[in-house]
């Protein structure tokens, strides 16, 4: 087969997806030979795993610490001169939330995976402005679904009953 | 490689936390370029293909309507914006970001045509979207466990390595999918069979601008 008989066959689209799948495969495959260490100095650190469970923290695995207002909790920015209020909300929790801390030491994951439970500063903080797009990509799919559903579907289904 | 010596003299910075925005006088130009198109992209009217048809005097006109005109100049604002934003952007993580919400617009843009030869590419498209946002945010995640940082101001000061090497075609995989281009542009080039082609046009643009600073991007990192 010689060349221009391959690019041929690469201009139907239904090909592509497949093509592109077996390239991506393949070289996944070639990272298995890659030599793979983490980098210790992450910019966004986490205490050891189980060390606060074992401290018998009642918000464990996600104690940042500090005191709100008053004294900054750890959270490490790329460049603290550009937040400098960091750390001091971040041990903020909603009443019921503190509640709970307070009344039983296993409910850490469940406060913080809860709405209200948890003041993320790298999400809202350092890096608020990938919240800000990432809720953008999520809006933009649901506005094109909901035209189409509006659009097609739903005036597709009138139709017949003309 | 420093950031000045690919784009240019540092002009200034815009920083929002973690995330810098930047300018050298080479994203300074895209970034209004850009926003130069998408401004004549919005104020202009969709053209209307005529077919001739066989056995009759008759023109078949195929013309764009307005819900459809609307929907379609919304996205491809957005999808605009959206690369003016990855023009400038100093962070890795929001130029993959970027380059995902492009993705989904794009799809967008021609999702409210009614050509099925069109939308079948554009369903086909839409797969490899899918399956090219696995490179794109794992190229990035890779990056950032072997360097610890996501700022290209602290990427390009350090030096590659094997697992470096293999994040950034990682990510190069998923721009190139995410985008469309060769040889995965077949998707893309049938897209185009439909009337509408300022919106049309920004699919092209964005592609264009998008590989031009991935390539810049992974230049910073690698070298």
């Amino acid at each position: 087969m010689d060349l221009g008989e391959f690019w041929n066959k690469l201009a139907n689209p239904d090909r592509i997806p497949r093509v592109f799948s077996l390239i991506l495969g393949l070289f996944l495959l070639i990272g298995l030979f890659v030599p793979f260490s983490l980098n210790n100095e992450q910019l966004y650190p986490r205490p050891a795993p189980q060390e606060q469970m074992f401290a018998g923290d009642s918000i464990a695995p996600y104690d940042r610490g500090g005191e709100i207002l008053e004294t900054p909790g750890i959270t490490v920015a790329q460049y603290p001169q550009y937040s400098k209020k960091i750390g001091m909300i971040n041990s903020y929790m909603s009443p019921i939330a503190y509640n709970i801390k307070k009344n039983s030491p296993y409910f850490g994951t469940s406060i913080y995976s809860s709405p209200g439970g948890l003041i993320d500063e790298i999400l809202y903080y350092t890096r608020g402005f990938d919240t800000i797009l990432e809720s953008t990509i999520l809006m933009m799919a649901f506005v094109i679904a909901s035209w189409l559903a509006l659009n097609f579907t739903m005036r597709n289904k009138n139709k017949k009953d003309d | 490689m420093d950031i000045g010596s690919l784009g240019g003299n540092l002009l200034g910075i815009i920083p929002l936390g973690d995330i810098i925005l930047y300018l050298t006088p080479l994203h300074l130009f895209m970034l209004i370029v850009i926003l130069l198109f998408t401004f004549l992209i919005a104020v202009s009217r969709t053209e209307t293909q005529v077919e001739a048809s066989f056995e009759g005097l008759k023109d078949n006109k195929s013309t764009v309507g307005i819900a459809e005109f609307k929907a379609r100049r919304f996205l491809a604002i957005v999808c605009g914006i959206a690369t003016a934003g990855a023009m400038i952007t100093g962070d890795l993580f929001n130029f993959i970001l970027f380059v995902a919400l492009t993705g989904i617009v794009n799809i967008g843009i021609v999702s409210a045509v009614k050509q099925i030869d069109v939308l079948n590419a554009a369903f086909q498209y839409g797969l490899i979207a899918m399956m090219a946002s696995l490179p794109l945010f794992g190229g990035g995640a890779i990056i950032l466990a072997a360097t610890g940082t996501l700022s290209f101001f602290e990427l390009a000061n350090i030096a590659s390595n094997p697992m470096i090497l293999f994040g950034s075609i990682l990510l190069l995989i998923g721009v190139a999918g995410e985008t469309g281009i060769a040889p995965f542009f077949a998707t893309k080039a049938e897209m185009f069979r439909t009337p509408g082609s300022p919106f049309i046009l920004i699919i092209h643009l964005s592609s264009l601008f998008m590989i031009i600073r991935a390539i810049e991007i992974l230049l910073l990192i690698l070298t």
